[in-house]
């Protein structure tokens, strides 16, 4: 029987939509595919072959069977926020989209957890039950929109994770589907730390590539009894740089410690959320500290001193709720706030030791010198994650592939002070290479071999996480002539 | 895909131009789009997102299909018009958007290509055909229609026709709407005819023009009645320029952009001699405050735009800025607030309206979670995509606290589409105009009206 509505030929596509069972669960016309050719990272793009909107775990399991028995390419997507890639269907993918299976099926306030379904907005969770005096503390900037189940996929992090974690931490079981069409349960109670290997910390973070991720029982946290916020401002970066690092030495641990530099604040300030920031400082502290309400104040002067020894010009606590509420919007708005200085941007995401803050942002510098294109950076400063945002004119000749390397050299910048290539937004499509910085081809392979445990045709989500699968097999035969080399 | 030559074509930035399957004048403005992202922070404020789920009804996906015509990826054919058409044009992405891209000033003008490339046949072109060029701008003829349903209202026919079951011959969104039709009164166009002037009850502070509205003044002239009120007893001195007619905002909203500066240039010249345009319908507001849009290849044009909108103010906002007095009397009621999009998303008066309210001795407001939500209305989005309209209503309707008596709003195709929502969902709240409260409150301080 096929399904009213649908107007193809094309056998897949009307056996995909007899699995979702309504002309509306499914897209395949070129005009409504487009809209889906990338996601929140814009530089590659790749029409997929369509688009299906599963409503529960057994139509995804079923959409993954048929894929896998007619080795059609697929991936799983969210809101496709992601910034780097990971839902861009490269090979012409049938896009699996999960913002249909949006509901949250369970809260267990005793237990402190909830179970959600893939396609439920960050934000809403914590929207739902914050009135019991709950939320769920991974907050991405993007939680107004992003999904959880993409935040499992990339391990999404956010301002307050310098304190509460990464999404990792707060994940305590998985519903997922195998790339064959199998349904599994890992953590099926939502007890934390179970024996075994830890199955839940490889599928969180592992960016589609193993499963698709199905229902999500989730740690939830009671709100801190008080907040308070700090902005701070400063002349020279250096001087932001290590108030940072004093305030952690300081035996503070802030929930959250964010830093903006000079043309950053310029792209926030033109935006839509400005809040008056001045236009000729360096860099600009956000500090957050909560807890039980007694001490706080006691850390918040702790703070002022800090700031005030490091020649800081104007530091203060917020007024009230509606101020610290605009000083966030303002932050977690920057990456889009860009669009208001630039008509396109690559965001970066590396990861270095505080204490290497000034020599990086110097090095920064130098690459935007050097490239010609400007890199406003917004960064976690607290855990040494920045993000250096290049900006730059996809239009003019040549500056989508200039920002490219510029990112690629932050990143280097960062992997040789013993840093990483990325903190929270995920491989995907645009740090494959770079993963060569901080892996051999030896430890590359060692993931490669577990992606095939789970994934061994490689239809799920191909081409991402690692570097281009060609390149990969030759290293694998060139390990193999030398280990025949060695034995004989 | 594009074939290769077409991509070496893209590499010569001279080439791109004319790639672009815009073929039109007054074409989607690159400017607009360059600003966006495609971050996705505008998913989750879109109400046809949140009810497909799909991206080619979202905000960016909009934004990125629109470019890619201009890019030459796609062609303006009906699969295109689909996802743009299907846009409410409420703008609640421009608020969430955290580089400003203007979404709604781009669908405006995608809008125009197509309309201007696939004219509109059949029943939708009839339909729009009927209503936006034949009745909106003629005064007359809407007065007739007016008088028309006074009749049909007054002369027993209304209870005729739904007592005999006649009205299920009509699609059911009309019947829906016939439920909720206003009672029709006397347009204040026509009751203040002969006066030049009308003076404030007390010391004059300063002259306003007041735009009645087409649609408004036949269907709503109470309102417009007690705007008139609101505006005299707060030193307004109140004229109602002759020459002015509908603000346009239907027909820029269905692509007729030429309609639309039509329009724009009779109000331009109609509010010549006034310092300030007073406006009570928030989607008029923000039609007249974006006049300039229209006349982007106009230099001498947008000039006299730009000095137009600079003198638009909504009501709430003009009484808000200009002090009014707090009324005296109690009204005793409990309200919920409703931010019609074209105020909040399109003009950014969110708190003036509120304070409004909230200074009516006895008013009590309950909170609306997501009140600036669309509710489906959108111009004639009701009357053209019902499907649509109605699954955004439901959506809305679930956000109406049940224990208020009242819902006020600054808009009357709001005010129409949430009667229709207390209707279907069975609930009691009476429908109001923001400034009808104050005037009731001054009513009743004055001893007049009893409520």
């Amino acid at each position: 029987m096929a399904v009213k509505g649908i107007k193809t030929t094309d056998r897949h596509i009307l056996n995909l939509a007899n699995i979702v069972g309504d002309a509306r669960s499914i897209i395949y016309h070129k005009e409504d595919l487009i809209a889906y050719d990338c996601d929140g990272f814009t530089l590659h793009r790749h029409l997929p072959k369509a688009v299906v909107f599963p409503n529960n775990t057994e139509d995804v399991a079923a959409l993954v069977k048929y894929c896998s028995d007619h080795q059609l390419p697929f991936l799983a997507r969210g809101a496709g926020t992601g910034l780097s890639g990971g839902a861009i269907p490269l090979n012409g993918e049938v896009i699996i989209s999960l913002v249909k299976m949006k509901k949250l099926l369970s809260v267990d306030f005793e237990n402190r957890r909830a179970v959600v379904q893939p396609g439920f907005v960050n934000l809403k969770l914590t929207n739902s039950i914050s009135d019991k005096g709950y939320y769920y503390a991974p907050d991405p900037s993007s939680q107004y929109c992003c999904t959880i189940g993409g935040n499992v996929a990339e391990n999404a992090g956010g301002a307050h994770c310098l304190k509460y974690g990464v999404t990792t931490n707060h994940i305590l079981g998985l519903e997922v589907v195998l790339p064959n069409g199998e349904i599994i349960e890992i953590g099926a109670n939502g007890i934390p730390d179970e024996p075994g290997y830890d199955l839940l910390g490889l599928l969180t973070g592992s960016e589609g590539t193993l499963g698709i991720v199905t229902k999500i029982t989730v740690r939830i946290l009671k709100n801190p009894e008080s907040k308070k916020t700090v902005l701070a401002y400063f002349d020279k970066v250096e001087d932001g740089s290590q108030a940072v690092s004093d305030i952690v030495s300081a035996g503070i641990v802030p929930a959250a410690l964010e830093m903006m530099d000079k043309t950053a604040i310029e792209g926030v300030e033109a935006a839509a959320f400005p809040v008056g920031h001045p236009k000729d400082i360096e860099a600009v502290l956000l500090i957050e500290v909560d807890g039980i309400e007694a001490g706080l104040d006691e850390q918040i002067n702790q703070i002022l001193d800090v700031c005030k020894n490091r020649n800081v010009r104007e530091v203060r606590a917020a007024k009230d709720e509606a101020e610290r509420g605009r000083w966030w919007a303002n932050r977690k708005t920057g990456f889009g706030a860009m669009g208001a200085i630039s008509p396109d941007y690559l965001v970066q995401d590396g990861v270095i030791p505080r204490s290497k803050l000034p020599e990086v942002l110097n090095k920064i510098n130098k690459i935007s010198e050097e490239s010609g294109l400007r890199i406003a950076n917004i960064f976690h400063a607290g855990d040494g994650n920045l993000h250096p945002l290049v900006l730059f004119d996809a239009r003019i000749p040549g500056q989508s592939a200039k920002a490219l390397e510029a990112g690629s050299a932050c990143l280097q910048a960062c992997a040789d002070v013993g840093g990483t290539i990325t903190g929270e937004h995920g491989v995907g499509i645009e740090k494959r290479e770079e993963m060569r910085f901080v892996f051999t081809d030896e430890e590359i392979i060692a993931q490669t071999d577990i992606r095939e445990v789970f994934n061994p045709d490689n239809l799920l989500n191909a081409g991402k996480l690692f570097p281009m699968p060609g390149r990969c097999v030759e290293i694998k035969r060139d390990l193999k002539e030398k280990e025949t080399a060695i034995t004989s | 895909m594009m074939s290769l030559l077409e991509a070496e074509l893209k590499k010569d930035p001279a080439c791109t131009t004319s790639l672009s399957n815009y073929l039109a004048k007054d074409h989607p403005d690159e400017s607009k789009w360059a600003d966006c992202v495609h971050c996705g922070m505008c998913l989750e404020s879109c109400p046809t997102y949140e009810i497909t789920g799909q991206e080619q009804h979202s905000p960016r996906g909009r934004v990125h299909l629109i470019k890619s015509v201009a890019e030459g990826r796609l062609s303006l054919n009906e699969q295109f018009m689909d996802p743009v058409f299907a846009c409410l044009d409420c703008r609640a992405c421009t608020t969430a958007c955290p580089a400003d891209v203007e979404v709604g000033g781009l669908i405006e003008e995608a809008r125009g290509q197509i309309r201007q490339a696939m004219p509109l046949t059949g029943v939708k072109g009839a339909v729009s055909k009927v209503f936006l060029q034949g009745l909106f701008p003629h005064q007359n003829r809407l007065n007739k229609l007016g008088s028309l349903l006074r009749f049909y209202q007054k002369s027993g026919m209304q209870k005729v026709v739904r007592k005999s079951k006649l009205i299920n011959i009509m699609p059911q969104h009309l019947v829906d709407m016939e439920a909720i039709m206003p009672e029709v009164k006397e347009p204040v166009r026509k009751k203040y005819k002969d006066v030049n002037v009308i003076k404030s009850k007390g010391e004059t502070k300063r002259e306003v023009a007041f735009l009645t509205g087409c649609v408004m003044d036949v269907m709503f002239s109470d309102i417009n009645e007690a705007s008139i009120n609101v505006l005299t007893r707060n030193g307004n001195d109140v004229t109602i320029p002759k020459n002015q007619t509908c603000c346009g905002a239907l027909h820029v909203h269905a692509g007729d952009r030429d309609m639309g500066r039509k329009l724009a240039k009779q109000n331009i010249e109609a509010f010549k001699d006034s310092d300030k345009v007073i406006v009570n319908a928030a989607g008029c507001g923000c039609a007249l405050k974006e006049y300039p849009e229209l006349f982007r290849d106009d230099p001498e044009w947008h000039e006299k735009a730009e000095e137009f909108s600079a003198k638009v103010e909504d009501i709430s906002k003009h009484l808000y800025d200009t002090g009014y007095e707090i009324p005296k009397a109690e009204l005793k009621t409990r309200i919920t607030y409703h931010d019609a999009c074209h105020l909040a998303h399109g003009q950014g008066i969110r708190q003036e309206p509120r304070d409004l309210l909230l200074n009516i001795p006895g008013v009590e407001m309950v909170h609306m979670p997501n009140s600036d939500r669309c509710c489906g209305s959108a111009g004639i989005y009701n009357i053209t995509n019902p499907e649509m309209a109605s699954a955004v209503l439901d959506n809305k309707m679930q956000n109406v606290p049940e224990d208020v008596e009242m819902i006020s709003m600054g808009n009357p195709g709001c005010m129409l589409q949430m009667a229709m929502g207390v209707q279907k969902h069975g609930r009691t709240q009476k429908i109001v105009h923001t400034v009808q409260l104050l005037d009731w409150a001054y009513q009743k301080e004055d001893g007049k009206g009893e409520r």
